[in-house]
């Protein structure tokens, strides 16, 4: 396995709430946020940090970009043989991108950029780069008032890489940007990850991930459900290896009552049918095929986000719903996540 | 880049934003109006002020003209500074600037810098257009001294209420905030502390608005002290020998070195502190 980049131990920021009383205004309260959260990011690999709204995935990037302040634990960083601790040190080696900026005022793209480089030390040749390398370099005179939320996130992508981030955090990047323009970006990222940064990208939406991302971090009320590989991730949680068939005809009990299928889910409306199992794919085509039934649709089923926080907390959909407006926190980490299977 | 040469940039940058914003561009008949404007109406031979007094320096008529300054000139800075962290903080490059390895006493500094440039280069501006019209009108002009001390306080005041406005915009959530906070601390200096001085002197026995008593004078002036706008007049009064209120000039700029080095640093200590 790569090397360890970035290692957080034990983290933790809880937003501080008016909880103004009689004789102290001011007071305050601990509200949502990251509670001893321990995470490895190792080089060259691409976390995808999964979780609903609410869940802290905005406030761990904050973290490790050293935006927010550390209340308890620590976040050490080993770039080019050297140990960083304070986590303000890390700065030069983060990218960040925030989740929305709105990029405004008479300044152009590349005025814009430029100031940011100045903080950074950066050279106007690499912002030039960048601002190609997005796909800016037609608009790079463009008053940013003019852009497009596309555009602004195109920016926003650029501004990030300033410096040439060893790690490079990307906050919902997906937002705003379009098919095209999304499949560009996930080529980007994983060049970069193939050059040895490591990233991590925020989302909701597991299947933006979906064959991008090596690792997924499953995130809940503040907390780490669970971490690793895709594949293992859905393993532990038992959601690996099920599969959705739809199609029309006869589809008979005997025919899906196989020792090694297990059947998930069955809808059937008229002649149409749809199935979810879990087993030895072809056993069950090759039994489809057989009795002669019309398969329209055949593939493995996608992760979903709600799916996977059912499955690690072991609550229902809507209590999971409820509890991410919560404004305390619920020890999650008392919740098991399902053993090896 | 040094560090400074890379904080000079960032304030250079701020500054020439602001230079040219519809803003500014707005305030400019007003800081006309209320700088030359009032250097123009106290430059009057045939003027009387009340007691039947006539001014008879330079430095005198730039005095009484000051009050321009302090109504117009600080209104600027405050309308100016007012969302320089607070817009940011909204559109969400607050956060891309606090990730940046930039140090943030740092931005601070620059924020500082680049917002007071913005407003004292049109008042100075003007400011010199005062001498300039005050000499022209009664021909008294002002010494060398006197017209450092007149930019040097003039460029005190501005940068007391840019940090106050500054201060207020990395506290406030939204720019309505910010603005509230901003224009309230200069409604409480330029307006309320009339109230507060005449209050503070009832209290304490002393008769108010007696021009002539030496309690209420000693009174009046030891608050000042505790005021940006006093401190300021203070400090005009350095230069104007008729005016003494029992204050020493040390005292004076003590008072001035601490209304400028304390919100300073109450700024930086925020910025270090800040969350997106």
């Amino acid at each position: 396995m790569a090397r360890v980049v970035l290692a957080l131990d034990k983290v933790q920021h809880r937003h501080q709430l008016p909880a103004p009383r009689w004789f102290k205004p001011w007071a305050k309260r601990s509200g949502p946020g990251i509670v001893k959260l321990s995470l490895d990011l190792h080089e060259g690999s691409i976390l995808g940090l999964v979780g609903p709204n609410g869940a802290g995935k905005t406030t761990l990037l904050r973290l490790m970009a050293g935006i927010l302040p550390l209340q308890q634990g620590a976040v050490s960083g080993r770039f080019r043989g050297e140990t960083l601790h304070p986590v303000e040190d890390l700065r030069p080696w983060v990218g960040h991108m925030p989740e929305q900026v709105r990029w405004q005022g008479h300044q152009s793209v590349v005025q814009a950029l430029t100031e940011l480089a100045d903080m950074r030390n950066v050279p106007i040749k690499r912002v030039l780069s960048l601002v190609k390398l997005v796909g800016l370099s037609d608009r790079s005179e463009e008053v940013l008032n003019n852009l497009s939320q596309g555009m602004r996130q195109r920016l926003s992508i650029a501004a990030a890489l300033l410096g040439s981030p060893k790690v490079l955090l990307l906050d919902e990047p997906f937002n705003g940007l379009d098919p095209v323009a999304a499949r560009a970006f996930t080529d980007l990222v994983k060049t970069l990850a193939s050059k040895g940064v490591s990233v991590v990208i925020s989302s909701h939406m597991v299947g933006h991930l979906n064959g991008l991302i090596d690792r997924v971090a499953l995130l809940h009320q503040g907390q780490l459900l669970d971490e690793g590989p895709l594949g293992e991730v859905e393993r532990r949680l038992g959601l690996a290896g099920r599969y959705r068939a739809a199609g029309t005809g006869s589809l008979s009990e005997d025919l899906l009552q196989h020792p090694d299928i297990e059947v998930l889910e069955h809808h059937a409306e008229g002649q149409a049918w749809e199935l979810t199992f879990r087993g030895p794919a072809s056993t069950l085509m090759v039994n489809l095929m057989e009795a002669a039934v019309h398969v329209e649709r055949w593939g493995p089923v996608e992760p979903d986000l709600v799916e996977w926080l059912c499955a690690a907390t072991g609550m229902e959909v809507d209590d999971i719903s409820l509890n991410v407006q919560a404004p305390s926190m619920v020890p999650l980490a008392t919740v098991e996540v399902g053993e090896d299977e | 880049m040094s560090d400074g040469a890379r904080m000079w940039r960032m304030a250079r940058r701020i500054r020439n934003e602001r230079l040219l914003s519809v803003r500014l561009k707005i305030m400019v008949p007003i800081l006309l109006l209320f700088i030359p404007g009032m250097a123009w109406g106290f430059a009057d031979p045939n003027i009387l002020l009340p007691g039947g007094h006539r001014p008879d320096t330079a430095m005198e008529i730039l005095f009484y003209a000051s009050l321009g300054v302090v109504f117009g000139a600080t209104m600027c800075a405050v309308l100016l500074a007012f969302d320089g962290v607070s817009k940011d903080r909204a559109s969400g490059m607050l956060e891309l600037r606090l990730a940046q390895p930039m140090p943030r006493t740092q931005q601070a500094d620059a924020l500082v810098l680049g917002f007071l440039q913005a407003i004292v280069l049109p008042v100075l501006v003007l400011m010199v257009l005062s001498i300039g019209l005050v000499g022209w009108r009664t021909g008294l002009w002002t010494t060398a001294l006197e017209s450092a001390v007149y930019i040097i306080a003039t460029s005190l005041i501005l940068l007391w209420y840019v940090l106050f406005a500054l201060l207020a915009s990395t506290a406030a959530r939204e720019q309505g905030t910010a603005v509230a906070f901003g224009v309230g601390v200069w409604f409480l200096f330029t307006f309320l502390w009339a109230l507060f001085t005449t209050m503070v002197a009832y209290a304490s026995g002393v008769a108010v608005g007696e021009a002539n008593d030496p309690a209420w004078i000693a009174l009046e002036g030891r608050l000042d002290l505790l005021s940006p706008n006093g401190v300021y007049h203070h400090l005009l009064e350095t230069q104007l020998p008729t005016v003494d209120r029992g204050i020493p000039s040390w005292q004076v700029w003590l008072a001035a070195l601490g209304w400028t080095v304390l919100p300073w640093w109450w700024l930086r200590r925020r910025m270090n502190d800040l969350v997106p």
